[in-house]
């Protein structure tokens, strides 16, 4: 039967960049504006376990909370999809996070400048996993218009971290906010792909010696590779 | 009396169903799923009878993500994971290709791609 299954000409290739920060930042907002599609919103179940928690202790604290995200989609050509994922705003939902988080490119930290101390549990989170990320000063009413270097000081930031206004109400201002997290992406990247290169002749000399290969080490970034791979082998057989 | 706390536990819908959609599995054996990986039906595949799965197949016949089934089928993340993976294990879905975090051909494509929109 092979009714409904012209796909074989639209296969597009899927990537995720993140939108976080803390609670009533506009991070919903901000996917409304920069997504295609009216934004959807998924709920998972804390008690379906199905986000992989496996932290016992947390299971006890909450047992049937709904935690919602919201996620937006933007078709960049006919073979590539992104997708625009914010965060849960509470804290406790950190669990959320990690499945979120798993395989995304970068992450866009949404500030008010009235409540700067929301985001500082979203930029230890990405810090920590080495995700490379910036800063957007949503616009508020009424905001404190600070010098940029003063919020970098106040959230301890390095200084390859660019810090951005924006105004999530407006499709253009998120969207080129957009762009600016992906050149932020790129940078980063292509000083890693730099600094590998520079390092290459050494592991040269090391893969020489065929005991000498560095033990693997299994990342989140590898998750999609593997899944692709998986899912190749099973379009084989 | 002492278990009517309990009661209503279990008289909660939105408590119990998600196991029950899933016949108790937190996972499938065929494997995780990211949430943004996209699935499509596989060429010669049919329409499974249950209900749930045949809307995620009528679904899939355009690609759609793990968390645009999810929010379209109206089944929390967990079974939407879950019951897609069940389908690709079984041939019925295949699952499309997600980008590496490092991929720097992409991140340029991307960055075009939105820039010149």
């Amino acid at each position: 039967m092979a009714s409904g299954t012209d796909n074989s000409t639209a296969r597009p290739v899927s990537a995720k960049v993140v939108i976080s920060g803390g609670f009533g930042v506009g991070k919903t907002t901000f996917v409304s504006a920069v997504s295609e599609i009216a934004p959807l919103r998924t709920e998972a179940k804390m008690t379906s376990a199905a986000s992989g928690v496996d932290d016992a202790t947390f299971v006890q604290q909450k047992t049937s909370t709904t935690v919602a995200m919201d996620f937006g989609k933007i078709t960049v050509d006919q073979g590539l999809v992104l997708y625009v994922f914010g965060t849960p705003g509470q804290d406790r939902f950190g669990f959320m996070w990690n499945d979120i988080t798993a395989g995304a490119l970068g992450a866009l930290i949404l500030v008010d400048t009235r409540r700067l101390d929301e985001c500082f549990n979203a930029i230890d989170f990405f810090e920590q996993r080495g995700v490379p990320f910036i800063i957007g000063l949503n616009q508020f009413d009424g905001a404190p218009a600070h010098d940029v270097n003063d919020i970098r000081e106040a959230l301890d930031l390095a200084s390859s971290v660019p810090i951005v206004r924006t105004d999530a109400r407006n499709a253009d201002e998120a969207l080129d906010t957009l762009v600016q997290l992906l050149s932020h992406i790129l940078t980063t990247l292509s000083a890693k792909a730099a600094e590998e290169m520079a390092a290459a002749p050494q592991a040269a000399a090391v893969a020489a010696g065929p005991e000498q290969r560095p033990a693997p080490v299994v990342t989140n970034d590898m998750r999609s590779a593997a899944m692709s791979a998986l899912a190749a082998e099973r379009g084989v057989s | 009396m002492g278990n009517e706390d309990d009661t209503e536990v279990l008289e909660d819908g939105s408590f119990t169903r998600p196991y029950f959609l899933t016949q108790g599995r937190t996972r499938s054996d065929a494997g995780e799923l990211a949430v943004e990986a996209m699935v499509a039906v596989s060429a010669g595949s049919t329409m499974p009878a249950d209900h749930d799965l045949a809307a995620i197949y009528s679904l899939c016949k355009t690609p759609n993500s793990i968390a645009e089934i999810s929010a379209k089928c109206s089944m929390p993340l967990g079974v939407a994971r879950v019951l897609v993976a069940d389908l690709w294990g079984a041939g019925t879905l295949e699952v499309l290709e997600t980008t590496r975090s490092d991929d720097i051909a992409i991140v340029r494509r991307l960055l075009d791609g939105i820039r010149n929109r």
